[in-house]
C-alpha cells in the first residue's frame, strides 16, 4: 500500500485529499500546513508520494518542492495548485514535480494524477 | 405594539400636524422625516408641487400638503417637517406643519372618513382613528403617490 | 462560478460567435473564393457547437454540427459556396440566434430544427464530389493545409522543415506527427503542454507545432495540438511516456514519409503562394500605409512567416483587454457622479474660505477627477459597430424580401458612443433603414427606366463632430414626395396652408415625423409594423437627439441623427433668471450673446434678432418659467442661441453664470412631463438647477 504525505495550509483541503485517497486504499504518510512541516515529515516518513500545495505560510510548496528533490531526487511530488498560477506550476515542473492538479479537485483527476505518477 | 390582539392587522403609523388636525401615515414608507430646506421651483406644474430639493444626492419633488388640501397657507418654521415617501420607485416629500410621534393602531381602529373632515379631498384620505381623546385622519399612501392632479399643466 | 454565471458567458461568447458566423458569411457571399472566411465561419460554429454541447443544448449543438458538415465540404472545396447553399445557411444561423435568444431570456434553447438540419444533410449529401475531384481539391486548398493521404495529420512543412525531416530520416531517426488532444476540462493547459514538450524534448527534436508553441504557451487552442517530432524512440515508447501526463484525452502518433510529404507540399506550392501572397497583401493594406511595402517580392518561405506572424500577433494582443460588467461600469459611473457634485461643493467651499494651501489641493483635485472623468466616460464608449453589425444581414434578406437590389455601405462603424445609446438606438436606426429600402429605394425595373443603375446603394455613416456624434442613412431611391407629405399633413390637421407656406424644405419634410403621417401608398409587410416615424423621433430626442430629414425627388434622401456623446454627465451654461439658476446643455448651445434692446425687432408680434443674417426668435425664459418678481429692466438681453437641426431661438436670461460639468438626474418618477424641463442637477451648493429641455422651445 502506497503513502502518501498531504501537505496543504487548508484544514479542509487536507481532508479532502485525505477522503479521496482513503477511498482508493492509499496509506496517510502524514499532514503537513506548510512548506517547513512538509520537508520535515518527508525526512522522518518517507513517503512513495506527496501531495503539494503551493500558496502556504513558512515556506511554500516550491521551495518545499525543491528541498524534497534535494534529500531525494525521485520523490514524487504532486503540485496542488489554484486557477491562474500557471507559471508557478511550470516552475514546479521544472524543479521536478511529476504532475499538478487544479483546485477545486475532482476525484478523479486527483486519482489520475497519482496513477500516472507512481 | 398593539395592546389590542384579535384579527387585525398591527399598524405603525406617523402622527404630524396640519393646520389644527392630526393626520396620520403608515411608517412602513416613509423613508425620513426631514427639517424644512431649500426648494427648488418648477415651472408650469400645480402650485401645491413646489420644487424639488436634493435630499443626499437624489432630488426629490416636494408637495405642500396645505395646499394640496387647500388649507390657509402658513409660513415655514422650525415645527415645518418633510415626511419623505418612498414605495414602488417614487420619491415625494411631504410638507407638514409637525410630525409629533409614532403610534401603533391596528387596522380595526380605522373608520370610515366622516363628513366631517371638511376640505379634504375623500379619496386622498383612508379612514379616521379614533385612540383615547385623540382622533386623527389616515392618509391613503398610494393615493398621495400617484395623485394625478400633479402631472404638469 | 455558479451555473448563471457560465451561462452568461455562455450567451455573451455565443452572440459574439454568432456575429462572427454572420459577419464572415456576408463577405464569403461577396468573395466566394475566400476560403479563409469559410475557415472564420468554421472555426465559430465549431466552438459554439462545443460550447452548446457542454451546456447541454442539443438542438444547439445538433443544427450547428449540421451546419459545419457543409461548412467543411465548402472548405475543402468539395462545395462551391453558391448563393442557394448560402441562404440555407443564413436560415440555419437564424435559428440558431433564435435559440441563443430564447436561452438568453430564460427558455431552453429547444427548437425545431429538423427541416433546417434536413435541408443542411440534403446539400450534404446531394453534392458529394467524386474522390478524385476530392483530392485535386484537397492538393489546391492553400488555407486549411491539409494534405491528402493517411500519412499526415494535416500539417504541411516548408522546405526547411522538409529538409530538417529528412535529413533527419537518413540519420537513423524517425519523424513522427503526434497529435495531443487534452481533456476537455483541463485547467491550467500551458501548464500541461509545457509537460508534454518537456518529454518530448527530451525524446527528440521538435521540427514544428500547430499551432506555434507561443500560442500553446498563450492557451490561444482549443484542447488539440500536432508537433511534429523527430526521434530514435519508437512509437510505442513515446506513446507510453506522453500517457504519463495527465490530462490527457488521447494521442495519435503516425510515422511520416518525407518523400511524400515533399511532393504533396509542391503540388500544393503553386495556389498557395499566389493566395498568401494576395492575403498578406491585403492585410498589410489593412494595417498601416508603412507596412504596405512590396510583399510580393519576397521569397514564398517568408510570405508564409509573415502570415505566420500575423496571427500570432493579434491573439496576444487580445490577451490584453479583460471583460468587465456593463453592471459594474454602471455602479462605477455612480460613484463617480457623486464625486463629481462633492467636487462641486469642495470647489465652492474652497472659493469662500480663500486659504490658499486649500484652493491649490482642490484644483489639483479638481484636475485628477477631470482625468478620472474623461477615463470613466471612455471605457463606457462602445463602436456603433455593436449596432450597425446587424444591418448587413438585415439589408441582405429585406432586399430580397421586396425583390430589390440594395448595397450597404458602412462607413465610420469604429465610431464611439456611450453604451445607454447604443442600447436605445438600434430599433430606431432599423425602422429608419427598413424605410429606406422599402419606400426609398425603386425596384430594379423601375431603377433602370430612370436610368439608374439596377442596385441601389444604401449608406450608413457615423461620425463625429463636437460633442456630438452623427448618424446619416443615405439612399440613392426616390426621394420623398413632397407634395404627397403636405397633402398628407393638411388631411391629418398636422399642419395648416398657412404653416405649410412658411416652411422650408426641411422642415416640410420633417412633417414625416408627426405622428399619423406615412406616405407609403401601400402599407408593406415591412413597413407597416405598427411603428411610425414619430416614435424614432421621440427615441432619439429622448436621448438628446435631433433627427433631421433632406430629399431630392428621384436623387434620394438622407436621414440624419444628432446624439449626444454621453448621457449622464454634461457640459451646461448655467444661467440666471432672477435668483433661479438653470442649465442648458452646452451640446445645444450655438453662442452666447449680448444684445442691445434697440436690435430687437418685432415679426408677427414676436420678438426676433438679427444672427448672423439669421432672424432668430426670442424666448423670454422669465416668462416661459413663469419666474415671480420681474425685475428692473435692463439695456441688455443676455441671449444663449440654442438650435435643433437647422432650426434656432435665442433664450433670453438675466446673466450668464458660467459653463460647468454637472451629473445629469432625473426629476423622478412622481413628476411627468414637465414643460422643457429634462432633468436636474445638483450644483457645488448643494441646490438644485433645473436642466433646460430647449428641443421644447424652438417651434
Amino acid at each position: 500500500m502506497a503513502s502518501v504525505l498531504i501537505v496543504d495550509d487548508a484544514a479542509f483541503m487536507r481532508m479532502m485529499i485525505k477522503d479521496i485517497l482513503q477511498k482508493n486504499d492509499f496509506e496517510i504518510a502524514g499532514e503537513a500546513a506548510n512548506g517547513e512541516e512538509a520537508v520535515e515529515i518527508f525526512k522522518d516518513q518517507q513517503p512513495d508520494l506527496v501531495t503539494m500545495d503551493i500558496t502556504m505560510p513558512e515556506k511554500d510548496g516550491l521551495e518545499a518542492l525543491k528541498e524534497i528533490k534535494a534529500l531525494d531526487s525521485n520523490a514524487t511530488v504532486i503540485m496542488c495548485s489554484a486557477m491562474g498560477q500557471q507559471s508557478m506550476v511550470i516552475d514546479a515542473i521544472q524543479a521536478g514535480a511529476k504532475d499538478f492538479i487544479v483546485k477545486p479537485f475532482q476525484a478523479d483527476r486527483v486519482m489520475e494524477a497519482i496513477n500516472k505518477a507512481m | 405594539m398593539a395592546e389590542e390582539e384579535g384579527n387585525n392587522k398591527d399598524l405603525k403609523v406617523i402622527v404630524f400636524q396640519l393646520k389644527d388636525e392630526e393626520y396620520a401615515i403608515e411608517v412602513d414608507h416613509v423613508q425620513s422625516i426631514e427639517r424644512m430646506q431649500t426648494v427648488t421651483r418648477i415651472p408650469r406644474v400645480s402650485a401645491h408641487i413646489i420644487g424639488v430639493m436634493n435630499l443626499r444626492g437624489v432630488i426629490t419633488p416636494v408637495v405642500d400638503l396645505r395646499r394640496r388640501f387647500g388649507l390657509e397657507e402658513k409660513a415655514y418654521d422650525e415645527a415645518t417637517r418633510i415626511l419623505v415617501l418612498s414605495k414602488d420607485n417614487i420619491e415625494l416629500g411631504l410638507i407638514v406643519d409637525g410630525a409629533n410621534d409614532v403610534i401603533d393602531i391596528t387596522t380595526g381602529d380605522i373608520e370610515p372618513t366622516p363628513e366631517v373632515v371638511g376640505g379634504v379631498e375623500e379619496e386622498y384620505l383612508r379612514g379616521v382613528v379614533k385612540l383615547e381623546d385623540r382622533l386623527f385622519t389616515l392618509l391613503n399612501l398610494d393615493k398621495v403617490l400617484h395623485d394625478r392632479s400633479t402631472i404638469g399643466v | 462560478m455558479s451555473n448563471s454565471e457560465y451561462l452568461d458567458v455562455f450567451i455573451e461568447e455565443s452572440q459574439e460567435h454568432l456575429q462572427t458566423v454572420n459577419d464572415s458569411l456576408l463577405q464569403l457571399e461577396k468573395e466566394p473564393d475566400d476560403l479563409s472566411l469559410v475557415n472564420e465561419v468554421f472555426r465559430s460554429a465549431h466552438t459554439l457547437k462545443g460550447m452548446a454541447a457542454t451546456m447541454g443544448f442539443e438542438d444547439l449543438a445538433h443544427l450547428t454540427h449540421t451546419m459545419e458538415n457543409v461548412l467543411d465540404l465548402i472548405r475543402n472545396e468539395e462545395l462551391e459556396a453558391s448563393s442557394e447553399i448560402l441562404d440555407v445557411v443564413f436560415d440555419s444561423v437564424d435559428d440558431l440566434e433564435e435559440m441563443i435568444n430564447d436561452i438568453a431570456e430564460g427558455g431552453s434553447g429547444k427548437r425545431d430544427i429538423q427541416q433546417i438540419a434536413d435541408q443542411l444533410e440534403a446539400i450534404q449529401r446531394g453534392e458529394a464530389p467524386s474522390a478524385a475531384g476530392s483530392a485535386e481539391v484537397a492538393a489546391a486548398n492553400a488555407q486549411t493545409e491539409v494534405g491528402g493521404g493517411a500519412q499526415n495529420l494535416g500539417e504541411s512543412y516548408d522546405e526547411f522543415e522538409l529538409t530538417v525531416i529528412t535529413q533527419s530520416k537518413e540519420q537513423g531517426f524517425s519523424p513522427y506527427q503526434i497529435r495531443i488532444t487534452l481533456d476537455e476540462n483541463t485547467m491550467l493547459k500551458a501548464a500541461r503542454v509545457y509537460m508534454v514538450f518537456e518529454i518530448l524534448e527530451e525524446a527528440g527534436e521538435v521540427i514544428k507545432s500547430t499551432p506555434p508553441v507561443d500560442e500553446l504557451e498563450e492557451e490561444n487552442f482549443d484542447h488539440e495540438f500536432i508537433v511534429t517530432l523527430v526521434t530514435k524512440e519508437s512509437k510505442e515508447d513515446l506513446n507510453e511516456r506522453i500517457n504519463r501526463i495527465s490530462e490527457i484525452q488521447n494521442i495519435e502518433i503516425i510515422l511520416i514519409d518525407p518523400e511524400e510529404l515533399g511532393e504533396n507540399s509542391e503540388a500544393e506550392s503553386e495556389p498557395k503562394t499566389e493566395a498568401q501572397g494576395q492575403s498578406s497583401k491585403d492585410s498589410a493594406k489593412a494595417e498601416s500605409p508603412e507596412s504596405s511595402q512590396p510583399v510580393q517580392q519576397l521569397e514564398p518561405q517568408q510570405q508564409k512567416k509573415d502570415d505566420k506572424d500575423e496571427t500570432t500577433k493579434k491573439p496576444s494582443e487580445a490577451n490584453k483587454t479583460i471583460r468587465v460588467s456593463i453592471e459594474r461600469l454602471d455602479v462605477l459611473m455612480n460613484l463617480f457622479e457623486e464625486l463629481v457634485i462633492d467636487r462641486g461643493r469642495l470647489e465652492q467651499i474652497s472659493s469662500e474660505l480663500d486659504n490658499n494651501e486649500l484652493s491649490e489641493t482642490v484644483e489639483r483635485m479638481s484636475r485628477i477627477s477631470g482625468d478620472l472623468q474623461e477615463i470613466i466616460l471612455n471605457m463606457r464608449m462602445m463602436p456603433v459597430d455593436q449596432v450597425f453589425n446587424r444591418f448587413p444581414r438585415m439589408v441582405r434578406s429585406l432586399s430580397k424580401d421586396l425583390g430589390k437590389k440594395v448595397n450597404l455601405d458602412i462607413y465610420g462603424a469604429e465610431t464611439e458612443l456611450d453604451r445607454t445609446i447604443i442600447d436605445e438606438i438600434g430599433d430606431p436606426l432599423v425602422h429608419l433603414i427598413r424605410n429606406s429600402i422599402d419606400h426609398g429605394i425603386e425596384t430594379p425595373a423601375e431603377r433602370l427606366d430612370k436610368g439608374k443603375s439596377e442596385e441601389g446603394t444604401l449608406v450608413l455613416r457615423a461620425y463625429h463632430s463636437g460633442n456630438n456624434v452623427f448618424i446619416e442613412i443615405e439612399d440613392d431611391g426616390a426621394g420623398i414626395n413632397q407634395q404627397k407629405v403636405i397633402n398628407k399633413a393638411l388631411s391629418n390637421g398636422v399642419v395648416t396652408q398657412e404653416e405649410i407656406e412658411k416652411m422650408s424644405d426641411e422642415q416640410i419634410f420633417g412633417l414625416l415625423f408627426e405622428s399619423g403621417l406615412s406616405t407609403a401608398d401601400q402599407v408593406t409587410d415591412v413597413s407597416g409594423r405598427g411603428v411610425g416615424l414619430d416614435v424614432v423621433k421621440n427615441t432619439f430626442e429622448s436621448l438628446g437627439g435631433v433627427v433631421t430629414v433632406n430629399s431630392e425627388q428621384n436623387v434620394g434622401s438622407i436621414f440624419s441623427i444628432q446624439l449626444p456623446l454621453t448621457l449622464s454627465i454634461i457640459d451646461v451654461m448655467l444661467v440666471e433668471l432672477q435668483k433661479e439658476k438653470y442649465a442648458i446643455p452646452l451640446s445645444s448651445i450655438v453662442e452666447t450673446a449680448i444684445v442691445n434692446k434697440e436690435d430687437v425687432y418685432s415679426a408677427h408680434n414676436q420678438k426676433v434678432i438679427d444672427f448672423r443674417g439669421n432672424v432668430v426668435p426670442l424666448v423670454f425664459l422669465k416668462n416661459v418659467f413663469e419666474v415671480p418678481e420681474a425685475g428692473i429692466e435692463d439695456e441688455y438681453y443676455s441671449v444663449v442661441l440654442v438650435s435643433k437641426g437647422e432650426k434656432m431661438a435665442g433664450l433670453v436670461v438675466d446673466s450668464l453664470v458660467g459653463q460647468h460639468d454637472v451629473v445629469l438626474k432625473s426629476l423622478g418618477s412622481y413628476l411627468t412631463n414637465v414643460f422643457a424641463i429634462s432633468g436636474a442637477t445638483i450644483l457645488g451648493d448643494g441646490q438644485v438647477a433645473l436642466i433646460v429641455d430647449t428641443n421644447a422651445l424652438i417651434k
